[in-house]
């Protein structure tokens, strides 16, 4: 009945063996190799992002303040995507209530600014570790919801969060709002200026930027992606579903409080509703998916080409601009429901560019 | 005092008064069993029998309702299924589960990436992956997206991830389901080739001459309960399996 024989212990047997064994390299090993590797056809995406990032900084000695203080906001845009798309996109659970690490890292930032004097740059990474700090509070429990039902649990934790705070009179001021002091002695940090949030826009979003495309390239950038396919299979090849669920959303929340942070200086005076608006969740699902999620371009495409569409409309059309601004946003969404930069891209792979078969493709 | 290895070798798994309950149905009654290392190890059964249930719960995707895993003598009963892939313990799933999003090269890669034995960077688990498309014959594939794959592909990519993980211990959840006799030849040769390499390998199958060809011991399980276990020649020849699982077309042949 055996079929086993000694013409079964081949060569590729041995290969067989040799895999099993596993490549044992040294640290040292890894990281000489991965010098050696680099060349510039492989470098070009980080010195095009080096050279926007120079050229951006040198833009700002030409353009009025107006124009700063719109692309300040397109940079804070750019790096709410980018957060969101990290537990929304690549690890595939759509948080709809993100703008609450928003909130609390303005009030860390503006509480521990007015109360106690504390220099914006230790209040700033306070804020970072309390966005963490509460994704993992909050993580726990709520990643072990998926679709609808996460997305409905983060909303309420973002909505009672606000409530908290709006109810914690003696410490945040509650709804008659905080205000960080940038005047005199009376200011813990000079105010930045128009010119100072630029920049410090800026760094946030080439920051968020450099985060999301290092760790898309890293062994844990494929276990949200594993994650987000099936976390049966992932968790039958070795990956701890709960540990990458969870360090994707604080990855987020991090930025996202950090972003919190500088947006509630250069406010100076807000309120919980302000800081804690759902519309701010709204814009980054939105950008995101019509960036195209997944990708780190996506989302980057999203937030500029959106942000500037809006202010765009704003200002040109008055009264309507939200219903005009809305409408596009359904028609883009008609058109490419995976996303912009998803459709150009497989398009360009396939060589098939009609919108109608795209359409087709997707229809539910 | 040199004795054969088989004889003192420890088991690798040990199943002991294994149930498990859905509601009213037990999937799992009373099952115990113990597999040595580098045996190869056949579970069959009707449908509904508890095959998938048994890998399910022996790798920690269920839950035991009670009874105990021990693999490599400790203790593993109801922990996460990723802490039992840190044991070197891998499975094919029989709906195969590939990572959709990805390449059929970086789907291997995921496999290699993680566990208790990874590549400690994407690229090296990359070139492990393609290492192991060549060895299970869907290398051309490689840049496609797994939903090109065919049936039989479809399944190769599945063994593919698990082997990424460099099990010592493997569940393969009929693996040859769907495939042509010329198929099953190649993927009998390539079973034998992994026990070959030191895997111990526990295969649920509904293709009844795969497995009588590959297994050293059969399992038969019974609307989830132990009806026979022991060697291939044994099983063929005991009276309720034949009764029950069979039927008397095996009877004649065998």
């Amino acid at each position: 009945m055996s079929s086993r024989g000694p013409q079964s212990v081949s060569s590729s047997t041995d290969a067989l063996a040799a895999i099993l064994q596993g490549r044992q390299r040294t640290g040292r090993e890894v990281v000489v190799d991965w010098v050696r590797s680099r060349t510039l056809a492989n470098s070009w995406p980080a010195l095009a992002g080096v050279a926007v990032i120079a050229l951006l900084l040198g833009l700002q000695q030409l353009i009025e303040p107006g124009t700063m203080r719109l692309l300040s906001a397109v940079f804070m845009f750019v790096a709410l995507a980018q957060a969101w798309n990290i537990i929304g996109g690549y690890t595939g659970y759509a948080s709809f209530g993100q703008v609450v690490f928003f909130g609390l890292g303005a009030y860390v930032t503006a509480v521990l600014m007015n109360n106690y004097h504390v220099s914006f740059w230790v209040a700033m990474p306070a804020a970072i570790l309390g966005g963490v700090l509460f994704a993992v509070l909050i993580g726990v429990p709520l990643l072990r919801l998926r679709g609808h039902y996460f997305a409905i649990a983060t909303l309420g934790a973002a909505e009672g969060a606000r409530e908290v705070i709006n109810n914690m009179t003696p410490v945040t001021g509650g709804g008659l709002g905080i205000t960080i002091p940038t005047f005199g002695d009376q200011a813990p940090t000079a105010y930045f200026g128009k010119p100072g949030f630029y920049v410090a826009f800026l760094v946030l979003a080439a920051a968020s930027v450099a985060i999301s495309t290092l760790l898309a390239r890293s062994r844990f950038g494929y276990a949200m992606v594993a994650v987000h396919e099936d976390e049966a299979a992932a968790s039958a090849v070795g990956i701890n579903t709960t540990v990458v669920k969870v360090v994707a959303f604080g990855v987020s929340g991090a930025i996202v409080a950090c972003a919190g942070a500088f947006y509630a200086f250069q406010q100076i005076e807000f309120y919980p509703t302000d800081v804690f608006d759902p519309s701010f969740t709204v814009l980054m699902v939105i950008m995101v998916v019509i960036g195209g999620s997944g990708s780190v371009v996506g989302p980057l495409v999203g937030a500029v080409g959106l942000e500037l569409l809006s202010q765009f409309l704003r200002v040109n059309l008055g009264t309507y601009n939200q219903l005009i601004f809305g409408a596009i946003i359904v028609v883009v969404v008609v058109f490419f429901p995976q996303g912009v930069v998803n459709f150009f891209r497989d398009a360009w792979m396939a060589r098939r560019f009609s919108l109608l078969d795209n359409i087709r493709r997707y229809r539910l | 005092m040199i004795a054969e290895p088989q004889t003192v070798s420890d088991p690798i798994l040990e199943v002991r008064n294994l149930s498990k309950r859905f509601g009213g149905l037990w999937a799992l009654r009373d099952v115990s069993f113990s597999v040595s290392e580098g045996q190869i190890v056949g579970v069959i059964g009707q449908n509904g029998a508890g095959k998938t249930t048994l890998i399910n719960v022996i790798t920690g995707h269920l839950r035991p309702t009670s009874g105990q895993v021990l693999i490599g003598g400790q203790d593993v009963t109801g922990q996460h299924p990723w802490v039992i892939a840190h044991d070197r313990v891998a499975r094919t799933f029989q709906i195969v589960k590939p990572f959709r999003g990805v390449t059929v090269r970086e789907n291997v890669a995921i496999g290699a990436m993680h566990g208790n034995a990874h590549d400690r960077t994407v690229r090296d688990a990359l070139a492990t992956a393609d290492e192991l498309l060549a060895l299970v014959g869907i290398e051309k594939h490689a840049h496609d997206a797994p939903s090109q794959l065919s049936v039989a592909d479809a399944r190769r990519l599945e063994l593919a991830k698990a082997l990424a993980s460099r099990p010592k211990l493997l569940f393969l959840d009929e693996v040859m389901a769907g495939l042509r006799s010329q198929e099953i030849a190649t993927a009998v040769e390539l079973i034998h080739r992994l026990r070959d390499s030191g895997i111990t390998i526990v295969a649920v199958e509904h293709v009844m001459k795969a497995i009588v060809s590959i297994s050293d011991l059969i399992l038969v399980l019974h609307h989830g309960s132990t009806l026979a276990m022991g060697p291939p020649a044994e099983i063929l020849s005991d009276e309720r399996v034949i009764e029950v699982y069979l039927g008397h077309r095996y009877r004649k042949t065998s």
